[in-house]
């Protein structure tokens, strides 16, 4: 087969399959979960601020308060990273390029591990609270006086919360782990890094 | 610009975005999915492109660009459309091809960076031209090439 007998290339190069084209470039995929992630942020809080008029009761205000200021904080960041995010394709030189996918992705995993170290604990605690408070029927007050419950309650965040940053990592690494592994490796090529 | 024109300048350079993917595809999968993601960056890249070098020139490096920061499959299996002569040979012998397809297969057994400057170099850009798509100097680029040569020559000859 020759160039000219390439029909997959001489098919898109017909009038009219270019508007029907998709980019699977990584950084248009991190543009769609920043801005995936700013619209959960904004239903979320809407939640939160519900489920704080619903219990109004201070630990549970104060679990939850935190949380959505980091949620709002949080859902800032992914919405200044998705102004920022450029995912297309320029005649710069080829580092350039690849230095500027790199950096894009780090500063999207960046974010959602901070975001992850400052909210997991907070959301894990606020959880336990709101489903023993209606499991049991009691108030906070009352729950969190007895100590098996407060024992338990560090058992929970101590567990849960490496567990979902592990979570979050590893699906990190499954979705861009090996593509960042190979631009590095180009990145230091290029750069005459051995 | 419309589209018919844009579309007139790739078939006329057409080649370009076939040898550089088939340097890299893995399998004719990945082929047809890099051949839709180079087009499609080409086109919503060419309102920038203002005419200050050559068309093929411009494409050369949306054509890497876009391949190189691609998430592509990692281990390179070898496709038989797709060995094809690398330069632009007009009549080929049978000795000329196998020649030909052989120094295709060398090298796509090399870094994913030297097979962007080797290719370069056989299209007959010069290390400052390279130097320049790729990001670096043009000594950078006679020390790579250098490298890139011999470690060829140990592929072919082995």
């Amino acid at each position: 087969m020759s160039e000219q007998d390439d029909t997959d290339l001489s098919q898109l190069l017909q009038p009219g399959r270019l508007k029907k084209l998709h980019s699977s470039n990584p950084l248009q995929k991190i543009k769609f979960y920043l801005i995936v992630s700013v619209i959960w942020a904004v239903l979320i809080s809407g939640l939160y601020i519900y489920i704080m008029l619903r219990f109004p009761q201070w630990p549970v205000v104060l679990c939850l308060g935190v949380v959505l200021l980091f949620t709002v904080w949080s859902g800032y960041k992914a919405y200044v990273l998705y102004k920022n995010v450029n995912p297309l394709v320029t005649g710069n030189s080829l580092l350039a390029e690849m230095e500027k996918q790199y950096e894009g992705i780090n500063a999207w995993m960046e974010l959602q591990m901070r975001v992850a170290v400052f909210i997991y604990p907070v959301a894990a605690a606020g959880g336990f609270m709101i489903g023993g408070m209606i499991g049991s029927g009691k108030s906070i007050a009352f729950f969190l006086s007895k100590p098996p419950v407060i024992f338990a309650l560090i058992i929970c965040i101590l567990v849960l919360v490496p567990v979902c940053i592990w979570f979050a990592k590893w699906l990190f690494r499954k979705s861009f782990g090996k593509h960042l592994v190979t631009l590095k490796e180009n990145i230091d090529a290029l750069k005459g890094v051995d | 610009m419309s589209e018919t024109q844009f579309l007139e300048q790739v078939r006329a350079s057409q080649g370009i975005i076939y040898k550089l993917v088939a340097l890299y595809a893995a399998d004719p999968e990945e082929k047809k999915d890099l051949y839709q993601e180079v087009l499609l960056q080409a086109w919503k890249a060419w309102p920038s492109f203002r005419g200050d070098a050559k068309f093929s020139t411009w494409l050369y490096r949306i054509c890497l660009n876009t391949i190189l920061t691609q998430k592509r499959k990692n281990n390179p299996v070898e496709y038989k459309e797709s060995l094809e002569p690398v330069s632009p040979v007009i009549e080929h012998s049978s000795i000329q091809r196998e020649n030909s397809v052989s120094l295709q297969k060398a090298i796509r057994q090399l870094s994913e960076t030297d097979r962007a400057l080797i290719s370069m170099h056989l299209d007959g850009y010069d290390n400052s031209e390279i130097g320049d798509i790729l990001g670096i100097s043009g000594n950078h680029v006679a020390v790579k090439l250098h490298r890139c040569k011999q470690q060829l020559t140990n592929l072919l000859t082995a």
